[in-house]
């Protein structure tokens, strides 16, 4: 039976590859992996901190995990590095710690595709535990954008139409370069977007940059989940934008 | 068709059908079987048969009533804050502080009554304290009382505040459009840092209104 192994961020291409021969059980613990209330994190880490690294702490308590690996390079966040300490203090597991800066591009299919934005998400962090190239996909004509890391909790993407394109940091991982700043930085001037970081994230100073560009842009945070002001200040901005939502925020 | 915008404290209802004017009645006199057939804000989704979020009310609303394609346009309710921008006839940003911007205009209401101010005859002060929300705000008036302030002067240091984060929470513009209770503030209006034109309670309706007149 393969070992089970957690990994935070995009760890190298190499350090994948490797853990697919092995056959080890991957477990990505920027998402939700247990079911417990977040604040129990606060036993490890500030209550006012990045809603994804807490979930890692809370995956890391609840979790039997044979070892990590836990990216700290700039294609993840300066914060990755001192919850790596965290977790050394925490369990008695291997931490390693990687700096992800691999540059052979695979590719972005899934970030230009037609499919509800909720399972395309899903299936662009599936993508991080493969070594495999991308199954290529129809790029869509899109209607709005979507810029920014994977929400901690993906209800936030619900309101979005099939036809939306994302950038950002989404499109760095599906593209297996996590650290490619230029690729992050790119976006679309003539689609409504939403530039989404998530709360106490030190992205939110490129978001509110790269939203300032933008001739059409909503710059939006959330911590762990979106409250209902978030939400209706999407949907908004897209009704009014003239982009068709797939649900309606009753306010 | 009865069109109402459920804010917070007060609300404001217009009978397409009846009303020539619409009418404002006090959120805690409403009978618990009352239903609209289109509405906005916080009660909208349970008192009415259709409701749509406040911002796209408010944006149609500024869009119908401003004569021009590019503006600021904020909302000073009981309970929070919104701003919508235009920029040639295009939504260029948004915003809706429902939780550090939380019960401003309650407060000022509250604090009025309580210490039987009129804001209508209040100077507006060289300097306003630093608040982010109606309820962790008060404090500062409490100490200002306590170190000689009068009661008049603290309040009014308070509402300049208030203001100022306001103004900046919509991109600190300067020309801005205002909706909301607080625009029948005097002392709030004053100490706004920009050029202020007022809008009233009933943008948000008009917002409804343009919906229904367009069959959206």
């Amino acid at each position: 039976m393969g070992k089970r192994v957690g990994i935070v961020g995009v760890p190298p291409l190499a350090v994948i590859a490797q853990l697919n021969r092995e056959g080890a059980e991957i477990f990505d613990l920027d998402e939700p992996q247990v079911r417990a209330p977040i604040d129990q994190s606060a036993l490890w880490v500030p209550k006012v901190y990045c809603a994804i690294l807490r979930t890692v702490v809370l995956n890391c308590m609840l979790l039997p995990l044979d070892r990590i690996y836990i990216d700290v390079g700039p294609g993840k966040c300066d914060a990755a590095l001192y919850i790596a300490s965290v977790l050394e203090g925490m369990l008695p597991i291997p931490i390693h710690r990687t700096r992800n800066e691999d540059r052979v591009a695979f590719g972005h299919p899934l970030c230009t595709t037609a499919m509800p934005l909720v399972e395309r998400f899903a299936a662009i962090t599936k993508t991080v535990q493969s070594a495999g190239p991308h199954t290529p996909r129809e790029i869509c004509t899109p209607l709005c954008g979507f810029w920014g890391v994977p929400p901690r909790d993906f209800d936030l993407l619900a309101v979005f139409p099939n036809e939306t394109h994302v950038f950002g940091w989404t499109r760095c991982m599906e593209n297996k370069t996590p650290a490619d700043l230029e690729l992050e930085c790119r976006f679309d001037p003539t689609l409504p977007t939403v530039f989404f970081t998530q709360s106490f994230c030190a992205k939110a100073a490129l978001a509110q940059h790269l939203g300032r560009k933008h001739p059409q842009a909503l710059v939006i945070d959330c911590d762990v989940s979106p409250s209902n002001s978030a939400r209706a200040k999407i949907e908004a901005f897209l009704e009014l934008s003239g982009v068709p939502t797939n649900t309606t925020t009753p306010f | 068709m009865l069109l109402a915008d459920f804010g917070t404290t007060y609300c404001k209802l217009l009978d397409t059908l009846q009303d020539t004017h619409p009418r404002i009645i006090p959120s805690r006199d409403l009978e618990p079987s009352f239903q609209a057939d289109l509405a906005t804000g916080h009660n909208a989704a349970r008192r009415s048969r259709r409701s749509i979020n406040e911002l796209s009310a408010l944006a149609r609303g500024g869009r119908s009533l401003i004569g021009s394609d590019s503006f600021v346009l904020l909302d000073c309710g009981s309970r929070d804050l919104k701003f919508v921008r235009f920029a040639g006839g295009k939504v260029a940003d948004m915003g809706w502080n429902a939780e550090c911007g939380a019960s401003m205009g309650f407060t000022i209401e509250l604090l009025a009554s309580y210490y039987r101010l009129d804001y209508a005859a209040m100077e507006v002060p060289k300097s306003g304290f630093s608040v982010t929300c109606g309820v962790l705000g008060m404090s500062h008036i409490f100490d200002a009382v306590v170190q000689g302030s009068t009661e008049e002067e603290a309040v009014a240091r308070f509402v300049r505040g208030i203001a100022l984060n306001a103004h900046r929470f919509a991109g600190a513009p300067e020309e801005l459009y205002l909706s909301g209770g607080l625009c029948a503030n005097p002392l709030f209006v004053a100490s706004l840092p920009c050029t202020v034109h007022l809008l009233g309670r009933f943008v948000l309706l008009e917002g409804l209104r343009q919906l229904q007149e367009k069959g959206i």
